[in-house]
């Protein structure tokens, strides 16, 4: 706390911006920056923006919709970590619209923590099929590539959702550069884990290319208010770099192991993220050789090309604007009111990753008018 | 998700290693740890029943003063 309270001190001693707006692309940054309050302790004039940071968030709703139907008309076990299994699609009330509501329906639905618990169960029951319906990021999907390249049952097969985090960045700063646009954020901090697999350079192109402050950081008080330290000190000095605040984490290089197993058994390419479009180079699938173990193709009849289409967040629902750091959570219009935890709208009221999610549990309860960014009230 | 956990390696048998933090013991895959020497003691950071890294003593002591602080926030806002 004594170190927190440090970087707080020095970035009181700074001059501040009229507006300096830094975006994290971590839930789990989100999650640090909502607890401790640390917008209400830093001067005027800094804004702590949530972007891209909820791989639930973003998971497509055809994704969603083929999971449901998955266990509802294949009769298989469907596991997923637990987030998703609350997550709404659009469609009738008749019909089940999560996989919570398909298990409620007589489905086999079942929470995960660790694709190893996906394996356990794929184990228990040789004679049924089991699928694994796995989204997240790379730090997650690291781990689900292990999974496979060490062996899994042949009645476990994947349902993969996973998303690089970069691309999406990349996309929000160069739509940036676009006439009339501007990218939305004067700096960013860097997620730590992605950070840890994928090592801190991936982040480079963001001071590189878009001159932007950059700062990898940790989950700790101590690690968010040095990255902010240092994008501020950045920006003042106009030297403009990639620092690393969670480089006792976060090594140079990443973990190459992790890196070399996602490479023998994911492919990347061009992915749809929710209510946003797609996304180049942003999206993980099966390489051929683990083909096999590819739910889509072994259960071809579940998809649903009917439902792949852009913008497809419940009615009213801003979750992208959220998830693209364009709004607050409380300035969407159904924040607080028709949207709660305990009856969310949207994916960002769902996962502990969401920032609204995340805003609520930390006490944000009135909504605003979905005004000017600079207007909103910091939880 | 991408939250992590440090944890304490009590024993390792394979690719699985028990580890242990504040009292509680699970079994974690060491598969993406292949080529870092681990050995009983070590510390690492554990995402989804996996470890992902390394880390000295301070890194997790610090990790879990703030996880703490997260479970009490969150007890006050439930």
């Amino acid at each position: 706390m004594d170190e927190a309270r440090r970087w707080l001190e020095r970035i009181r001693a700074l001059p501040i911006p009229p507006r300096f707006r830094i975006m994290n692309v971590c839930g789990g940054h989100e999650r640090t920056i909502s607890m401790a309050g640390l917008r209400s302790l830093l001067p005027a004039g800094i804004e702590l923006i949530p972007g891209p940071g909820c791989p639930v968030c973003v998971c497509p709703e055809e994704d969603i919709f083929q999971a449901i139907r998955l266990a509802l008309d294949e009769k298989v076990t469907l596991v997923a970590f637990g987030d998703m299994l609350r997550v709404p699609v659009n469609g009738p009330r008749s019909e089940p619209r999560s996989l919570e509501e398909a298990r409620a329906a007589g489905a086999d639905v079942r929470p995960v923590a660790s694709p190893m618990e996906a394996v356990r169960i794929a184990r228990d029951t040789p004679g049924r099929e089991t699928v694994f319906f796995a989204a997240g990021f790379e730090t997650t999907m690291a781990p689900v590539a292990a999974m496979l390249a060490e062996g899994v049952p042949e009645n476990l097969s994947i349902l993969l959702s996973g998303r690089k985090t970069w691309p999406a960045v990349a996309m929000l700063l160069a739509d940036g550069q676009k006439p009339g646009q501007q990218p939305g954020f004067d700096a960013l901090i860097a997620p730590g884990h992605v950070s840890t697999i994928m090592g801190p350079e991936e982040w480079r192109f963001v001071p590189g290319q878009y001159g932007l402050p950059t700062a990898v950081a940790g989950f700790q008080n101590a690690s968010l208010l040095a990255a902010i330290y240092s994008a501020l000190r950045q920006a003042q000095s106009g030297r403009i770099f990639l620092d690393n605040c969670y480089a006792n984490v976060a090594h140079p290089g990443g973990n190459p192991q992790a890196q070399a197993l996602l490479d023998q058994v994911m492919t990347v390419g061009d992915a749809n993220w929710r209510g946003i479009g797609t996304i180049a180079g942003s999206g993980f699938a099966l390489q051929p050789a683990y083909g096999a173990q590819d739910a889509r193709r072994r259960f071809p009849d579940c998809s649903d090309p009917q439902r792949r289409r852009a913008g497809e967040m419940p009615p009213g629902c801003a979750c992208a604007q959220v998830v693209l750091g364009q709004i607050y959570p409380n300035q969407c219009p159904l924040y607080g009111r028709a949207c709660q935890p305990r009856h969310p709208i949207g994916p960002c009221m769902v996962s502990d990753e969401g920032a609204c999610r995340i805003w609520w549990a930390t006490g944000v309860r009135e909504p605003v008018s979905p005004e000017s960014v600079s207007s909103v009230e910091s939880p | 998700m991408c939250l992590g956990i440090p944890m304490q390696i009590e024993h390792i048998d394979g690719l699985i290693a028990r580890c242990q933090a504040r009292g509680i013991a699970r079994d974690v895959n060491l598969m993406l740890m292949q080529g870092a020497p681990l050995s009983p003691g070590d510390f690492v950071m554990v995402h989804v029943g996996y470890a992902i890294e390394r880390i000295d003593d301070q890194a997790a002591r610090t990790a879990w003063e703030t996880y703490d602080a997260m479970v009490a926030g969150d007890s006050d806002h439930a």
